[in-house]
């Protein structure tokens, strides 16, 4: 199972309940953490770490094949890593506007290619893409980001019907707001007013968004193809 | 002209389109040279498969090194761009 973005926040949460379901999980990422050193310790060799920089869309090909070379026959990809620029698109740099749709939009695709095919080789396999809530409703300052994550939708959808013959199911998870180094960037009463709107007066926590991921991509989901599930604690209902 | 190592890298290419028509059930038209991949009996998403397999036993992958490359017309331009990457 192969987690982008895996060094922290939910990539990491997810690698580390990858490991406890029995998986062998491999987060990508471009720097180790604390955190996920300490994962990797407890886990005893059911999780491993690939340095890469996701940006790197030409360097995309090479590590598929050196991922399979250690690795074996991939199950899962999580296309989890993404970065989020807040503010108005009216004064964001243009550079920024591209490293979004870089990492978070065109890094995914590619990657997803090199994999899906070796899953199709291989018999199949697992995709699931880490979307937002923001790809489907608005977000004052959330543009850039916004489109991006919309992106991964309508990728999810087409590519599900694409290599569905093939045995791979894709799907997406759409988070609505959660505690993460992300979100931090919010106030307390942009995320007060956040948890009024939501049904149940709450955030979702990273683990509830972990866990619907490891559901997608474990055997209960078989029949689960081209559809988003959106974990939101009620925010969008 | 043709070498006995670009000979065998066809046989190797040939077997893999044999190999992946056989597991997704297709029938296979007689791979001669000018024979266009569409009309082989094959889909993009087998011919992808073999892409992956290839890379897999010879190492290369021609598509993922040219920029530009389009996709080979006929079964002898394929081979060829395996050919050149080797």
């Amino acid at each position: 199972m192969i987690v982008t973005g895996g060094s922290r926040g939910l990539g990491l949460v997810l690698v580390q309940r990858l490991a406890d379901a029995g998986y062998r999980a491999v987060a990508i990422a471009r720097k180790e953490t604390n955190p996920l050193l300490s994962a990797i310790d407890d886990a005893a060799g059911a999780i491993e770490f690939v340095p890469f920089d996701l940006g790197d869309i030409a360097g995309i090909p090479a590590l598929v094949q050196r991922l399979r070379k250690s690795f074996g026959p991939i199950h899962g990809l999580v296309n989890n890593a993404a970065v989020q620029f807040h503010g108005a698109l009216a004064l964001m740099p243009s550079a920024q506007i591209e490293q979004l749709v870089r990492l978070n939009t065109l890094s995914p695709i590619v990657l997803t290619k090199y994999v899906v095919r070796a899953m199709m080789a291989d018999g199949g396999g697992r995709i699931v893409n880490v979307a937002s809530i923001i790809g489907t409703t608005g977000y004052s300052g959330l543009a850039a980001y916004g489109a991006t994550k919309a992106s991964m939708i309508g990728f999810t959808r087409s590519l599900a019907r694409e290599v569905g013959p093939m045995g791979v199911t894709v799907n997406a998870v759409a988070p609505g707001f959660m505690a993460t180094d992300m979100t931090d960037a919010l106030g307390d009463d942009q995320r007060r007013q956040i948890e009024r709107r939501s049904a149940l007066r709450r955030l979702p926590t990273i683990e509830d968004v972990a866990e619907t991921v490891l559901f997608l991509l474990g055997d209960a989901a078989t029949s689960i193809t081209g559809t988003v599930v959106t974990v939101d604690a009620g925010n969008t209902a | 002209m043709t070498t006995a190592h670009d000979t065998s890298l066809r046989t190797r290419i040939v077997e893999e389109f044999a190999r992946v028509a056989r597991e997704h059930g297709k029938t296979l038209a007689p791979l001669t040279d000018d024979l266009a991949l569409l009309d082989s009996g094959l889909d993009s998403l087998c011919l992808a498969i073999i892409v992956a397999r290839l890379e897999d036993r010879l190492g290369v992958d021609p598509f993922s090194a040219a920029d530009d490359a389009d996709f080979p017309v006929t079964l002898a331009d394929f081979v060829r761009l395996y050919e050149d990457a080797a």
